[in-house]
């Protein structure tokens, strides 16, 4: 098919000649103003100073550049009606100020006879290759048009009524129908033509060389992009090979970030949450979601290395005593009430840290399972630890860019918030309820800036608060610590003596804070009346601190009970090694042998102790178990029920119930995410005893995602002051990097400390449980590995290597510092840069606003005296303008409005304000430092003082 | 009309509108294509309900204005060439070229298309956005559930923001100054007129 591919070939050129034209028509329109400015300065005012090579002085020639412009525009008489702005598009005054220049050469051309030689050729060539380009631009365009007219017929019979623009989008991808025009050809062409000349003229040019040497690239490049596509043959076609492979890449690339974006979990559903319910409620489904990932890792690791070897290649259930259910356990062992409390069959399970034997190598792979369950418990928190502040640092990272956004925050919302592509129904609904949301933030934000009251009133109340809440944490601690303490007599006492309320009392008591204490600390926070999201922060502390009383307790409960059962570990211990003992003895006597066969009894029937480490696993278990159903119950209740019924009985009912008391339930922020922090403290401390919680708490997470997401969007109201969630949760982080480290504690404590049972578990036999890393590096590493650790642990190399650390600590900290200053310098310039800028705008704007009034007023239309006395300007040049100004305005409101301000502004500006006042910055004043320039190159005088005002940026076009 | 035609020489005013807009040939021809697709009845001119197929608009909270914005006072229908001319503000303006043709600034120039934009809410076309206006819109972009303090807290403040010359209302070129950082040339073009 030659003519498809042909007017393919076409499109793609086409495209590439757009792309590359603005990326690169830019610069070199440029370079040919500068060209031009330089050949034509001489002839110009003597005041004007040409541009020379010195870096200054093309900063100052960009400086000029718009006044050119200006300059060139008003020499052409044709401005048509609907310039309205004198502050013109950039692009435009480019191509304008390109076609003047060119025009302005030809005029010129008796100034130099090699640009004149230039210039002929120039035009000649053109002319030739406008002919040869018509022609061929013809026959394609005819082919171009019959295969388009074919494609046409079947896409119409394609599209269905009710295609959209995106639809459009993408047939306007896959349609091949287009042809280059005449026109756009030969600017092409016309340009490569130029290019290749200034290559080939560039050693002439009286330039520096860096500036050559840019030049010259900028013209390689372009010519390299455009001869393909104006070339014929072989070079064309790899060239538009090219453009195409370009463009799939463009579109994979485009592709493929859609999909990344569709491969993150639960994103649609946080953003729906997130525009119902604002930026905090969903920072707390993005937490989970956080939460979620890392427990897959931790998931990955446990069960990868511990759990689904010893499945695989461990003995299997029953074969020996710690993995068979006992025989007096075993008639009840299938009962619900016995498995919903994780005794029974799931004691003796997988779950559970009793289940897996200490056999030092299983399987054929020769798995070292015991260590392998120490260094993934140890691991696990090694992960998390790494995890949770290589997250902190990132977050940290990005919150500070945020820069001056808050100019117009209210203006850009409500121009620009809406997006133009939304066509489907429910997504503007999402839309609408977002633009809400964010526009409610940002009240938030704003009434709180600009809040002034009675600031000494303001700090006492928040002291009284603090001091209030301290009382009350104080107070519930003495509360804990006295319940605890009580417990402790108690549990010394027979139990038949004890009532439910004695035996209860801990728990009961727990409860009981954990319910009255938030909402009174909410209360209490009213008087510190802070920013919504600092009062969460503070909230959320304060229950942190709270909490931490409910773990002292259940850690405090759980050593005793472990240390009971190490108690009764000991006697059975050694009344099973005195029964073998006794056997052995009436064994040997009876058959008259010292070589005793071993017992022969079944596993269930062995005497066994109680072993602590499922014990407490066991704790965990059933912690977390009871936590899921408590959250799902308060959720299912306390906002479900809640929620029906305001709705439906609100038809029945004395007053409103949706406005009035009950109401609708608000998303509880704070409670949610310490909920899910403290769960996932009791996962770390859990996964060591009980490997199957880890899998436990994915379970948990997902179906919280989904059952809390529904919740929310079905049951609950967004919170009456809707805040913006900090960028980064990092205060999430910190809190549960403070539980980590909590929950390490005493998991580290019982692995250094306690000694393992006897005959459960993978530690069991030793006397320690990590005795296991050093058997191992004992018997299977290198002798010299051990003499390393030897040296490692002692205590002589600790303490310089805890030094070092704490110096390295030091240091760290003085450089980051350090950093931090040298950002708020930065910074600082930066806004002091853009003011800078902004004045300067401004201050031309207004300028010429009022030379333009000035004009408008004068009957004899010449400029002011100040500026005559420093530039006389040519009479052609005012009409110009006086003829021009008129247009400037909208119409007569506008003009009203305008000349007010400019009253107000003209007094401060006299001509050239700006450039006044960075005079002495720009540099001493007489030139004194600056370059002395030679006179030769039409320098004039120096760059500094007068002369600087004299030509400042502000000032408005003169010639 | 009847058949689909594709060349150029079927569209009034062909060559002249793209030296007018911009739009290369296949740009015209294509918004031909979808002009004659939303000419429901094929008289060669729209009507305000033509655009309602478009599910953008009718979804976006001020499709109308957009729709009327492609009226000229007092018509009741848009040509081709008016269509073409409204849609050039939306043309990216990375595609611009040098042209041998002397022309005016062109549609797609960052202060046509804050121009355009500007239209849109400035209803009564005095210059100037004034507070009713800012609320006219507000109330369609945001849902129920906010109070009409609330709104008229937001047009404060956005007036507020932009509001160089306290005339209390917003100017277009406080409009613009407003829209500084904005990237408009991105926002307000449309891709397949690229």
């Amino acid at each position: 098919m030659p003519p498809k591919r042909k007017s393919n070939i076409s499109i793609n050129i086409e495209d590439v000649g757009m792309e590359v034209d603005a990326s690169d028509s830019g610069s070199e329109v440029e370079a040919r103003r500068k060209a031009k400015n330089r050949r034509a300065k001489p002839q110009r005012k003597a005041k004007r100073v040409s541009d020379d090579d010195d870096e200054d002085e093309e900063e100052e020639d960009e400086d000029q550049s718009p006044r050119k412009r200006g300059r060139k525009k008003k020499a052409k008489p044709r401005d048509s009606e609907d310039d309205e702005d004198e502050e013109e598009d950039n692009r435009n005054v480019k191509r304008k100020s390109s076609k003047a220049s060119r025009k302005k050469a030809k005029d010129e051309s008796d100034e130099e006879s090699e640009d004149e030689r230039e210039k002929k050729k120039k035009g000649a060539s053109k002319k030739d290759k406008e002919e040869s380009n018509k022609e061929k631009g013809k026959g394609k365009g005819k082919q171009g048009k019959d295969v388009g007219a074919e494609k046409d017929k079947k896409k119409k019979k394609n599209r269905k009524l009710s295609s959209s623009f995106e639809e459009e989008e993408e047939e306007e991808e896959k349609s091949d129908e287009e042809s280059l025009s005449e026109g756009e050809m030969a600017a092409l062409k016309e340009e490569v033509e130029e290019k290749k000349k200034l290559i080939a003229t560039l050693r002439n040019k009286p330039w520096r060389m860096k500036r050559r040497l840019t030049l010259l690239k900028e013209a390689q490049d372009f010519v390299e992009k455009f001869e393909g596509a104006l070339g014929k043959g072989k070079g064309r076609k790899l060239f538009a090979f090219k453009v195409m492979m370009a463009k799939k890449l463009i579109k994979f690339k485009r592709d493929f970030e859609n999909f990344k974006t569709a491969c993150i979990p639960w994103e649609r559903k946080i953003k729906d949450v997130e525009s119902h319910f604002g930026s905090s409620v969903a920072s707390y489904f993005i937490f989970l979601r956080w939460m979620y990932g890392l427990n897959m890792v931790l998931l990955g690791l446990m069960f990868g290395l511990v759990v689904v070897p010893e499945v695989l290649m461990g003995l299997p259930y029953g074969s020996i005593p710690r993995k068979t259910v006992p025989r007096e356990e075993q008639a009840t062992a299938m009962d619900y009430s016995v498995l919903s409390d994780f005794e029974g069959y799931f004691k003796y399970s997988i779950l559970f840290y009793g289940y897996y034997n200490n056999e030092r190598q299983i399987g054929l792979l020769k798995f070292r399972l015991p260590l392998s369950y120490l260094l993934v418990g140890v691991g696990i928190f090694g992960y998390s630890l790494m995890v949770v502040i290589r997250t902190m640092a990132r977050n940290a990272n990005e919150g500070g860019d945020g820069g001056d956004e808050g100019d117009f925050t209210f203006s850009w919302k409500m121009f620009t918030s809406w997006d133009y592509l939304i066509g489907n129904s429910e997504t503007a609904d999402n839309k609408y309820a977002s633009i809400t949301t964010s526009f409610k933030e940002s009240i938030v934000d704003e009434q709180m800036n600009q809040k002034d009251e009675n600031i000494h009133l303001r700090r006492f109340l928040r002291v009284l608060a603090n001091v209030l809440i301290l009382l009350c944490l104080g107070g519930s601690g003495y509360l804990i610590y006295y319940v605890v303490k009580r417990s402790q007599v108690f549990a010394n006492m027979n139990k038949d003596d004890l009532t439910w309320m004695e035996k209860n009392e801990v728990e009961f008591v727990m409860s009981l804070l954990g319910l009255v204490c938030p909402p009174l600390f909410e209360a209490i926070a009213e008087l510190e009346d802070y920013h919504p999201r600092i009062a969460l922060k503070w909230q959320l502390g304060r229950i942190f601190a709270l909490f931490l009383g409910n773990l002292y307790t259940f850690l405090f409960a759980l050593f005793d009970e472990v240390n009971a059962k190490l108690e009764s570990e000991k006697d059975i211990k050694n009344a099973t090694i005195l029964a073998l003992h006794e056997y052995a003895a009436n064994y040997s006597s009876f058959y008259n042998t010292t070589v005793v066969p071993p017992q022969n009894v079944h596993p269930a029937d062995v005497i066994r102790g109680p072993c602590w480490e499922t014990a407490v696993g066991k704790e965990f278990v059933k912690l977390t178990v009871s936590d899921i159903q408590v959250t799902y119950l308060t959720i299912l209740v306390g906002d479900f029920l809640r929620a029906v019924i305001v709705r439906f009985l609100n038809y029945c009912w004395c007053w409103d119930l949706e406005a009035g008391f009950p109401s609708y339930g608000e998303f509880d922020i704070s409670g949610n995410v310490l909920g899910l922090i403290f769960n996932q403290g009791m996962i770390w401390m859990g996964a060591f005893y009980a490997p199957g919680l880890v899998g436990l708490n994915i379970l948990r997470l997902l179906s919280s995602m989904y059952f809390q997401c529904w919740a929310v969007m079905c049951t609950n109201v967004p919170h009456e002051r809707v805040f913006k969630a900090s960028g980064s949760n990092n205060f999430y982080m910190g809190l549960l990097l403070l539980v980590l480290f909590l929950s390490l504690l005493p998991v580290v404590y019982t692995i250094m400390t306690l000694s393992p049972s006897f005959d459960c578990g993978p530690f069991s036999g030793q006397e320690k449980m990590y005795d296991v890393v050093m058997e191992t590096i004992d018997q299977d590493l290198p002798a010299f590995i051990g003499n390393i650790f030897l040296y490692a642990t002692n205590p002589g190399l600790i303490m310089p290597a805890v030094l070092l650390m704490v110096l390295a600590l030091y240091y760290l900290n003085a450089v980051s510092k350090g950093y931090q200053q040298a950002n708020i310098d930065l910074k600082k310039k930066m806004q002091m840069a853009r003011d800078e800028e902004k004045n300067r705008r401004n201050n031309k704007d207004s300028t010429n606003q009022v030379m333009k009034d000035l004009e408008d007023l004068l009957p004899n239309k010449s400029l002011i005296p100040p500026a005559a006395e420093e530039e006389p300007p040519p009479p052609d040049v005012v009409v110009d303008k006086g003829s021009r100004s008129p247009k400037v305005k909208p119409g007569a409101a506008g003009k009203g409005v305008h000349l007010q301000r400019d009253v107000s502004l003209a007094a401060p500006n006299p001509r050239d304000p700006v450039t006044r006042d960075l005079g002495p910055r720009r540099g001493p004043p007489g030139n004194a430092m600056g370059p002395q320039p030679g006179p030769g190159k039409g320098r004039g005088g120096g760059r500094g003082g007068g002369r600087g005002g004299g030509r400042g940026r502000g000032g408005p076009p003169r010639p | 009309m009847g058949s689909k035609s594709s060349s150029l020489n079927k569209i009034p005013n062909a060559q002249e509108l793209m030296q007018e807009t911009g739009f290369s040939a296949a740009h015209i021809l294509r918004l031909y294509e979808r002009f004659e697709f939303l000419d429901v009845d094929q008289m060669g001119e729209l009507r305000p309900e033509d655009f309602g197929a478009i599910r953008e608009l009718s979804m976006n909270p001020i499709g109308d204005r957009i729709i009327s914005a492609f009226f000229s006072p007092g018509k009741e229908t848009v040509d081709f060439a008016s269509f073409v001319r409204i849609l050039a503000h939306f043309r990216s303006t990375e595609t611009n070229r040098t042209r041998d043709g002397a022309q005016p600034e062109p549609a797609n120039s960052r202060t046509r298309k804050l121009k355009f934009a500007f239209q849109l809410y400035d209803q009564d076309r005095d210059g100037k956005i004034s507070r009713e206006e800012l609320l006219q819109v507000l109330r369609t972009m945001m849902e129920m559930q906010v109070t009409e303090e609330q709104l008229q807290s937001i047009a404060e403040r956005a007036i507020q923001e932009a509001d160089l010359d306290q005339d209390d209302a917003i100017s277009f070129d406080e409009f613009r100054k407003s829209m500084e950082k904005v990237d408009i040339d991105h926002k307000m073009s449309i891709r397949f007129l690229s």
